[in-house]
């Protein structure tokens, strides 16, 4: 079957976005595909570029990266969370006229029209919030 | 797409309008649905039905105003918008002067609702 | 006919279970994950509401052995991340309360 997720949870609050990933490991373990996991609202922190995470917790962003670079998932942030939250990937900070651009390269910045096409071409739509 | 990839949606939202950023979230997927002509449902529920009062005015905390979005719900073909009765009565809201027409339902037919349409986005 | 797939990760106070309380019908399932594996704790009475409600309950394992309540819950099947995607198999449909 063919998977999309959508993330709405903040990285840093509880462990939902976490749960998500694996959630996302486990579904291709299980022999299915992910057409895309869409960020949204302050989901969109999880493309995070500069996050630094303590020595002794779980490195929250390295799941997200395997996801995208062993399985080429891809993992789109919603442009209009995204930018209000200082995410934002070289063309916006270039576009926006900042300093740094903030994203980290494995995820991209989009519209909602993903969202919408993952909907329309998933068997199973995940939603993961909170 | 393809105009074969039609999947219905159905777009749950909870969040009190000004309160979380939730609100206008799942309203703006509701309206790249609508754009992209993808078949849509909106459920207002528990604190979304508050999404339901009329005369918001968010420019005093300036923030775009929810209820002027919601009326132009029709404007983009979404007509099939739907609230909890119970919640809205339990808040008092006058669905008779909301920004946009709701059809009432109770929890059955909350239950219904998901289960007709291909995806539920919980907000 | 399968139903839906009920995701609840707040605790019994909140309105996450109530609102899902709202709708959730026998035939469902809702699986308890992060703060939504409190409401399973034997003997509460958010416990005994779940139960009421006729849906098949399940609880993340990784979740409940966090909060300490893994000896303690009633009336839930445990299931990891692989019996989390299992029940997406199953189910057409998720609505994730919150």
């Amino acid at each position: 079957m063919i998977y999309s997720l959508l993330v709405l949870s903040c990285p840093t609050s509880g462990n939902c976005t976490q749960t998500a990933a694996a959630f996302a490991q486990c579904v291709i373990a299980r022999g299915h595909s992910i057409h895309r996991v869409f960020f949204l609202d302050a989901g969109t922190y999880t493309g995070a570029a500069a996050a630094v995470f303590p020595q002794d917790e779980a490195d929250r962003i390295k799941p997200w990266l395997e996801l995208a670079q062993q399985h080429a998932v891809e993992l789109i942030l919603c442009i209009s969370s995204a930018l209000k939250r200082g995410m934002l990937d070289q063309s916006e900070a270039r576009r926006y006229e900042k300093q740094a651009s903030t994203v980290h390269p494995a995820f991209t910045i989009s519209g909602l029209g993903q969202l919408v096409d993952a909907c329309a071409n998933s068997d199973r739509l995940i939603t993961f919030g909170g | 797409m393809g105009a074969v990839d039609k999947k219905s949606v159905l777009v749950v939202v909870r969040r009190s309008p000004y309160g979380s950023s939730l609100a206008r979230a799942s309203l703006d997927v509701a309206l790249a649905a609508a754009a992209f002509e993808q078949p849509l449902r909106l459920l207002f529920m528990g604190d979304g039905v508050l999404q339901l009062l009329a005369k918001q005015e968010s420019e005093a905390i300036g923030v775009k105003n929810i209820g002027r979005l919601l009326t132009s719900l029709p404007l983009y073909d979404i007509e099939r918008v739907y609230v909890d009765a119970a919640a809205a009565t339990r808040y008092g809201i006058d669905l008779s002067n909301a920004p946009v027409t709701t059809q009432a339902l109770d929890g059955p037919g909350i239950h219904q609702l998901m289960t007709d349409c291909d995806h539920v986005l919980g907000f | 006919m399968t139903v839906i797939l009920h995701t609840l990760n707040t605790s019994p106070g909140s309105a996450g279970f109530t609102d899902c309380l709202r709708v959730i019908a026998a035939g469902d399932a809702l699986l308890l994950m992060g703060d939504g594996v409190y409401g399973a704790i034997a003997d509460t009475a958010a416990g005994a509401t779940l139960q009421a409600s006729g849906a098949e309950i399940y609880v993340l394992t990784a979740d409940t052995a966090a909060a300490g309540v893994s000896n303690l819950i009633k009336g839930a099947n445990h299931v990891d991340m692989d019996g989390f995607v299992a029940l997406t198999e199953r189910f057409t449909r998720q609505q994730a309360w919150y």
